[in-house]
């Protein structure tokens, strides 16, 4: 009764958070070129990008498009790998000179002691770095020989800061799906305090990698894994906000499913486009920081972020969980849109079929 | 306006602190990272030569128990965040031999955070 009722006010909530859409998590991403070639990417980087890095200027000018920004309020610099700028640390010193906060994602390889010390003295505020399971199996993802052992180390680091709001991400796929164990004590041991798992989307690479992806049955076990290991304290594991969770609602998060983008998420993509997370749909772009007024962009348009009825199409059209799923996070539309590529509910029901 | 704004702001509060926890109000994006609201504090200055006034560069600032540290640059400044503390202490030291002059350490410890940070370090020559 009382989790009806729960759940009752949090759509509430979702609705009034949709209606104000603060922007309050900004994603730049800064640069598409990369070091690795991993198998999951989902975006279009490579080592060789095509696209030239955003200047520094160009991003602060739409930055100072933001009248107001909100407590908080954060510049998450993603990738590609952000670490082949050498001007990250100029860039967010301005971002801090204008009272915003800045956090970066990297998969570690470049995160030395040096860069360490000079990304704090910078003020970088968060931290997420990849570890995709034990040696062999995070190798094999990222498609490196030499990775793991310097993602530790660089683990090692970020952990061992009290400035730092550090978390690990995990790529949960079939080679490192009998690890998380051993992953979860290599992170305590490491003295990392928050770990977060997501799953793979077919888009991208992994599209045609079986391996990466969970079967339904696997997919229980992952909810089940988490939800057991948030009854301990010795680290905070979460599942990505990636998708619904139907009877697993709120057992593996700090809270219900709620997609952001578009309300409480923008971006400022490598192009120049103005999205949400980088990794929806590229065609839902809103506008263009070269030729749109940023925040106006922000204020005025992302309708189709802020009202989802058009995801009540095809499997959604008639689910009786769309009121508290809304056809699943945004980033799970892709193509033509005329069906949501993963129903992570359904893998659940599905899996837990089996299980019986 | 204003009035439906801060209205807005309450019922955000209330339902949001009904249904759950401040942990509504954090979240991050799948591949993004945690937001950041921990207090941390801007410090700058400018480190000279007791004797001449002149600038150095060159001198290592330390915050002795955070592993955090940087090098002066050619005008003697220096400009970093930290974490915020009850009090901060600093350490000068002149690491590069006698490149730009000779001087001796000095430790600092920082107590009063209640203006923004700008401290003007004097080493006296060794
Ligand atoms: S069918 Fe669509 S709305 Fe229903 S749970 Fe699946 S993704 Fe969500
Ligand atoms: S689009 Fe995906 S990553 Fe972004 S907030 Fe929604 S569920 Fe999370």
């Amino acid at each position: 009764m009382f989790s009806i009722i729960k759940q009752q006010l949090f759509r509430r909530f979702r609705e009034s958070e949709t209606k104000q859409h603060k922007l309050s998590y900004l994603f730049w991403e800064c640069t598409t070129r990369c070091n690795l070639s991993c198998l999951h990417c989902g975006s279009d980087c490579s080592q060789n990008s095509s696209h030239t890095d955003m200047s520094a200027g160009d991003f602060l000018k739409a930055l100072d498009t933001i009248k107001n920004p909100a407590p908080g309020f954060t510049v998450v610099l993603t990738g590609g790998e952000p670490l082949l700028r050498t001007d990250i640390e100029a860039c967010g010193r301005e971002i801090r000179k204008r009272d915003m906060r800045w956090s970066m994602v990297t998969n570690g390889i470049l995160y030395t002691k040096e860069r360490h010390i000079s990304l704090l003295n910078a003020g970088m505020g968060a931290l997420t770095i990849s570890l995709d399971g034990l040696e062999k199996s995070h190798n094999w993802l990222r498609n490196t020989s030499a990775g793991f052992n310097r993602v530790v180390d660089a683990i090692g680091l970020a952990a061992g800061s009290q400035r730092l709001n550090f978390d690990v991400v995990t790529c949960v796929n079939q080679r490192n799906f009998g690890e998380l164990a051993q992953i979860r004590e290599l992170l305590i041991e490491k003295g990392v305090k928050a770990w977060r798992l997501f799953t793979i989307i077919p888009i991208g690479r992994a599209a045609n990698n079986r391996e990466l992806l969970l079967n339904n049955a696997q997919f229980v076990q992952l909810m089940d894994f988490i939800a057991e290991s948030r009854k301990s304290q010795a680290i905070d594991v979460k599942f990505s906000c990636e998708g619904f969770v139907g009877k697993y609602e709120p057992k593996v998060r700090d809270s219900f499913f709620f997609c952001r983008a578009g309300i409480n998420i923008g971006s400022i993509l490598i192009d120049g486009s103005i999205s949400a997370c980088p990794n929806i749909d590229r065609s839902l772009a809103q506008g263009n920081i070269y030729t749109d007024n940023f925040y106006e962009t922000w204020e005025t348009k992302f309708q189709p972020f802020r009202n989802r009825s058009w995801t009540k199409t095809g499997k959604c059209a008639s689910c009786s969980n769309y009121a508290d799923c809304q056809g699943n996070g945004l980033h799970n539309w892709h193509g033509d849109k005329s069906q949501v590529l993963v129903c992570h509910n359904q893998k659940i029901e599905n899996g837990l079929k089996i299980r019986i | 306006m204003k009035q439906l704004k801060s209205k807005r702001n309450w019922a955000r509060k209330i339902i949001g602190g009904l249904s759950f926890t401040s942990a509504l109000f954090i979240f991050q994006a799948c591949y993004g990272t945690p937001q950041d609201f921990e207090t941390d504090l801007l410090i700058e200055g400018k480190v000279k030569a007791q004797a001449t006034g002149l600038p150095i560069k060159g001198i290592r600032v330390s915050v002795t128990d955070e592993g955090q540290d940087l090098m002066t640059d050619e005008t003697g400044s220096f400009s970093f965040y930290t974490i915020a503390k009850d009090s901060i202490s600093l350490r000068f030291e002149d690491t590069d031999d006698a490149q730009n002059g000779s001087f001796a350490t000095k430790d600092t410890v920082l107590t009063d955070f209640s203006k923004p940070i700008f401290l003007d370090i004097a080493l006296a020559e060794k």
